[in-house]
């Protein structure tokens, strides 16, 4: 097949706009007669909330709308969250709201709120939360979903039997924010057009998601309600509350006039949605061969006051152990947990972080303990293109998820194997490593390495509209959000592909619910493989129809025709040719347009993205500070449509989870329920002067299954960051770090005690 | 944000009569890169700000026979730039490039840095009241101890965070006073105070009071420097910082150290001298020094919270280390 615009590094089409300052945000949109909302927030971790006294503020000048648990209207926005609540759940939950005219009158209104509060006993941490005769923080109980998670292929117990090597050790993961530049805001208008009640601008990672639960909490039929989703800074999958959309929305409806509300950068740290802490206890069977026989994982995740995507987060968790390395059999069990503690959502590759930690971290013990190269060890047991042994148990026909547990079924494509060797081979993994220029004796330096596994892009049933119109302009019409990982740019460039046009050619209509069909949250790396696909099939179906319209101007047969840079030509004679912008204007019609829908994935095979990576650490054993030197990720997303913007989400992802692995925590006071580090400074994400020398290489492998042969990439390098460094500060200085992130402190207290004589 | 007064005053004697008005809640400011995010989160309260940076010379780094002076509305940006304090007090220089980032480097000033408040979490959160805003208790000591002192905590257990306080202690600086009743000049030790006398404050100047000036005296170290271990490389207050400084004369067996100065940061609620490391290091020569022997001896008798023992084996590696480099 070839390619003339998929491949390119087309550049992303919302680059100028941001370069230049022109791009507008959420926060950055007003109405004429807009107020400026505020949110009080809880300053105790768990209380009743017995009476607000709102008078003070109402009578305030410029107030105009106060919104409280007892007079806000009834619908909720998730199985255990109303727009506001009478109990609140966890310090900065949303006791009450209002809007004024400008934010001093605000802030200062928000003071005179009298809030009577019945003060709960207050859960700090899941291991409480789980024991017997704790206060509910729900009333289904602290478990949240009611049940265990448990999965299992052949059986462990057999497994562990047949081992001669049985390994166990038990992995602690914080809580972390995604920190995103652009704080959480909504803006809400009532009537701003005949055809809708609410208007509603937020930042958001699905306008139609948004839209569904807008309507159901206030009651109002989505076709009335229309939501943008305007320019975001800063995704990560993480911005997908409603409720402060709905507040907005309620108190606009009382004042008559257009609200919004944005958050503080403390509220963005402490109201956001943080990473779910985890303590994970896995265990390990091997045959002094090498081979896996068993692989057992429980693990415990901190969900925080309200269910968000945790249950989503809690099976990502499992999957690195169920499935990365060939293992008859395996077992994850895993226990979601409701505390008095800011809300864990989504976050960048939700739970395969903290799997892959423990996964990665003991696997590397494993290789040291039967005398093999950790690459070697990793080489012989990764799991390999025909998937895990046993039998498929899922129906004939049925489209196989993403994240499975049987056996039995092959992967559509599988580039672990290349991941390895090409990282390798760029490390120089087989070489010694290159002299330190620093010559300091208390500088050591080591590699380290992990690999990982990940969906590779089926996500929810996904649509797309691709349309010539007379005028000549070509427009791919989807419901989705580019949330900043450049899905404006690719799915336009794939929609060309097809076509045979210019890859400037297609505009892309996203993120409003008005005039574009439903479509899912951008998340779980799958706008690329679940979008591209339906834009695949919508783009083939205009480019037949041009065909069969060019084909009685240009007296050939359809067959004989074919299209490049936006114009159909005889292929046996390209001087007889007529452009898109020709035909279109012949058409009868004002636009063709088709559409297609698809349920992503394949019936036959699974679709996982693969990568491997590999680090070079120094650590300084006087200090306890860790310096990632050189990182190399190679990963296997099928093709890679736009080389560039591929190679930023790679950049991105290992970039921030080097943040996870070295610095970042979020911190909150066991006694109070406080956040205390609710801030760039203290949260300690990296700066530019603690980055590596970071390399990233894409696999050759074309998909046999995604659009043009793509797969998912946006989360995937994120995954195995932490293992890698870890692995490389055991190979530097010989200790292993069990708990996230490996700051000075943490690495000189291992040094002392697993390595005195290092210290 | 809190709504409050701006005023700028013109002289030092302006700033004094602003400041002595009690009936308004009045603060000192020079740079504001630590008390207007004090004022916005709500951990410090103000009606009236005074401006102090405008004041003709208060900018200043002069040099003369005794001594070099800094003006306190110097900015850290400032210092390394000053040919004099990069050469001849090279633990100053380092201490202030170290220090936050260039943004806050430039506005940032030498007084405010030494009138910083702590870093402590459980002081800037707005939403608890610890002892050193009047409240009834150290909330840390029950929570996260990992970034608290590791001796001469008493009640409070903050380390103070200004890197350029450790390095002037190294170079036996004073700070000069304005006050109500006329100026008055305290040595660098005497003008940190612990929470020992007073839990609410990290320094003895009085209410009323301005810092004008610090005062370096003519006879600069003959080798000096500033070595910090942070959590990153850039924007991050130190763990564990060290400042040290060596006078030097001839003798036959080489180098002889006439003066030590070693001080920590990161460790105690002041900067923190280590008094057995100097006695240690004075009078030996060079090569006689043991940079391991002299680190042992740093921090005697620490009293470590449950999260903090790190720091104890951290400042004496450094401490070592600037040894080692010093005499090296």
């Amino acid at each position: 097949m070839t390619l003339s615009v998929v491949g390119e590094s087309v550049v992303r089409r919302d680059l100028r706009e941001k370069l230049t300052g022109e791009a507008l945000y959420s926060a950055d949109l007003k109405l004429p007669g807009m107020l400026y909302g505020g949110i009080l927030r809880s300053p105790h971790p768990h209380a009743d909330i017995e009476a607000v006294d709102a008078t003070a503020a109402e009578a305030l000048p410029g107030v105009r709308s106060v919104v409280t648990p007892f007079d806000v209207p009834p619908g909720k926005l998730g199985p255990d969250l109303a727009i506001l609540d009478t109990r609140v759940r966890f310090v900065g939950d949303e006791v009450a709201a209002l809007a004024a005219d400008d934010p001093d009158t605000v802030r200062q209104a928000l003071q005179l709120i009298r809030v009577d509060y019945q003060r709960l006993a207050h859960v700090p941490d899941p291991e409480q939360s789980l024991r017997p005769g704790t206060v509910a923080i729900h009333p289904g109980g602290n478990l949240a979903t009611g049940d265990v998670l448990f999965l299992e292929r052949g059986s462990v117990e057999a497994g562990f039997a047949e081992a001669d090597l049985v390994l166990e050790d038990e992995f602690f993961i914080p809580t972390h924010s995604a920190a995103p530049l652009e704080p959480r805001a909504a803006l809400a208008a009532w009537n701003e057009s005949p055809d809708f009640d609410l208007t509603v601008w937020k930042t958001t990672r699905g306008v139609h998601v948004d839209r569904a639960a807008l309507s159901a909490a206030l009651g109002l039929s989505p076709e009335r309600v229309r939501v943008i989703g305007p320019y975001l800074g800063g995704g990560y999958g993480n911005k997908d509350e409603s409720r402060l959309a709905a507040i907005a929305a309620v108190l606009a409806s009382r004042a008559g006039r257009p609200v919004r509300i944005e958050y503080s950068r403390e509220d963005e740290f402490v109201a956001g949605r943080v990473r779910h802490a985890a303590r994970i206890r896995l265990k390990a069977g091997l045959k002094s061969d090498g081979s896996i026989t068993a692989l057992h994982a429980s693990a415990v995740l901190d969900t925080g006051a309200y269910l968000a995507s945790g249950p989503g987060v809690a099976r990502r968790t499992g999957q690195g152990i169920l499935y990365l390395y060939h293992c008859p059999n395996v077992k994850y069990e895993a226990r979601l947990v409701y505390t008095n503690r800011p809300v864990a959502g989504s976050y960048r590759a939700l739970g395969a972080p903290q799997g892959h930690f423990a996964l990665e971290s003991l696997m590397d013990r494993a290789a040291e303990r039967l005398g093999l190269d950790p690459l070697d060890f990793r080489l012989k047991n990764r799991v390999r293109p025909e998937g895990q042994p046993g039998r498929r148990t899922s129906p004939p026909g049925q489209v196989i998820d993403s994240q499975p547990v049987e056996g039995g079924i092959p992967f559509s494509s599988n580039g672990l194997e290349q991941c390895l060797e090409l990282g390798a081979e760029a490390f120089g993994w087989r070489e010694p490593l290159p002299a330190s220029p620093e010559a300091h004796p208390a500088l050591k330096r080591g590699k380290g390495m992990a690999m990982m596994l990940y969906r590779g892009g089926p996500g929810s049933p996904s649509s797309a509209e691709v349309r010539l119109e007379k005028s000549g302009a070509i427009k791919l019409v989807t419901g989705l959000m580019d949330v900043g990982e450049g899905a404006t740019t690719v799915l336009p460039q794939i929609a060309a592909e097809v076509l045979g046009a210019d890859s400037g050619q297609v505009e892309a209509v996203f993120a409003d619910t008005y005039g574009t069909p439903d479509a899912p949250i951008t998340a779980g790396s799958t706008a690329t493989f679940s979008t591209g696909a339906a834009v695949v099939q919508a783009a083939e179906k205009v480019r037949r129809e041009l065909m069969e319209l060019a084909s009685t101007g240009l007296e050939a047969p359809v067959d004989g025709l074919d299209a490049a840079a936006g114009e159909i030509f005889v292929k046996n004679d390209p001087s007889r040719r007529i452009s898109f912008a020709e035909l279109a204007g012949r058409m009868d019609a004002k636009a063709l347009t088709a559409t297609a829908s698809v349920i992503p994935g394949s019936a036959d095979a699974i679709v996982n993205s693969f990568g491997a990576h590999f680090a070079e650490v120094e650590v300084d054993t006087g200090t306890g500070r860790v310096r990632v030197v050189r990182y190399i990720a190679a990963h296997d997303s099928g093709r890679i449509i736009n080389p560039r913007l591929a190679l930023n989400q790679a950049e991105g992802a290992v970039s921030q989870m080097l943040g996870f692995a070295l610095t970042e925590e979020l911190v909150t006071d066991r006694a109070t329920g406080v956040t205390l580090n609710p801030g760039y400074l203290e949260h300690k994400s990296p700066t530019i002067q603690d980055y590596p020398d970071l390399q990233i290489i894409f696999a050759d492998v074309v998909d046999p299954v995604g659009p043009l042969g793509a797969k998912g990439l946006g989360e995937v390098p994120s995954v195995g960051v932490a293992p890698a460094i870890a692995n490389a500060i055991y190979n530097a200085v010989g200790v292993r770090l069990n708990r996230l992130p490996f700051t000075p402190d943490r690495v000189l207290q291992a040094l002392t005690e697993q390595r005195p004589e290092n210290g | 944000m809190a709504v409050f007064d701006y005023v700028v005053a013109r002289s030092i004697q302006e700033g004094l009569d602003l400041i002595a008005d009690s009936s308004v809640a009045t603060l000192l400011i020079g740079g504001g890169t630590d008390l207007l995010p004090l004022l916005k989160d709500g951990v410090i309260a103000a009606e009236r700000l005074v401006g102090i940076d405008a004041i003709p010379g208060m900018d200043a780094i002069t040099q003369a026979d005794d001594g070099l002076t800094i003006g306190a509305a110097a900015t850290i940006a400032d210092v390394p730039d000053h040919p004099v304090i990069r050469s001849d007090y090279q633990v100053l220089a380092q201490a202030a490039i170290g220090l936050a980032t260039p943004q806050i480097r430039t506005v940032g000033t030498i007084g405010g840095n030494l009138n910083q408040r702590p870093r402590c979490w459980y002081f800037r959160s707005p939403l608890i009241p610890c002892l050193k805003k009047g409240g009834d208790r150290c909330y840390a000591l029950a929570g996260t101890t990992k970034y608290l002192c590791v001796t001469g905590g008493d009640r409070c257990f903050i380390v103070h965070p200004s890197d350029i306080g450790v390095a002037l202690s190294v170079l036996d600086a004073s700070v000069e006073i304005a006050g109500p009743a006329g100026a008055r000049t305290l040595a660098i030790g005497d003008f940190f105070s612990g929470p020992g006398r007073d839990p609410t404050r990290e320094n003895v100047l009085e209410p009323g009071e301005i810092v004008t000036k610090v005062l370096l005296p003519a006879s600069p170290p003959d080798r000096s420097l500033y070595l910090k271990v942070r959590e990153r490389e850039s924007g991050d207050f130190a763990l564990v910082s060290v400042a040290a400084a060596l006078w030097l004369a001839d003798s036959p067996g080489g180098p002889v150290v006439r003066e030590a100065r070693i001080a920590l940061g990161g460790v105690a609620p002041v900067p923190y001298r280590a008094a057995e490391v100097e006695r240690y290091l004075a009078g030996r020569t060079t090569p006689a020094i043991d940079a391991a022997r002299a680190a042992s001896l740093a921090l005697p008798n620490p009293t470590p919270l449950p999260e903090n023992g790190y720091k104890i084996p951290m400042a004496r590696n450094m401490v070592q280390r600037a040894v080692a480099q010093l005499i090296g």
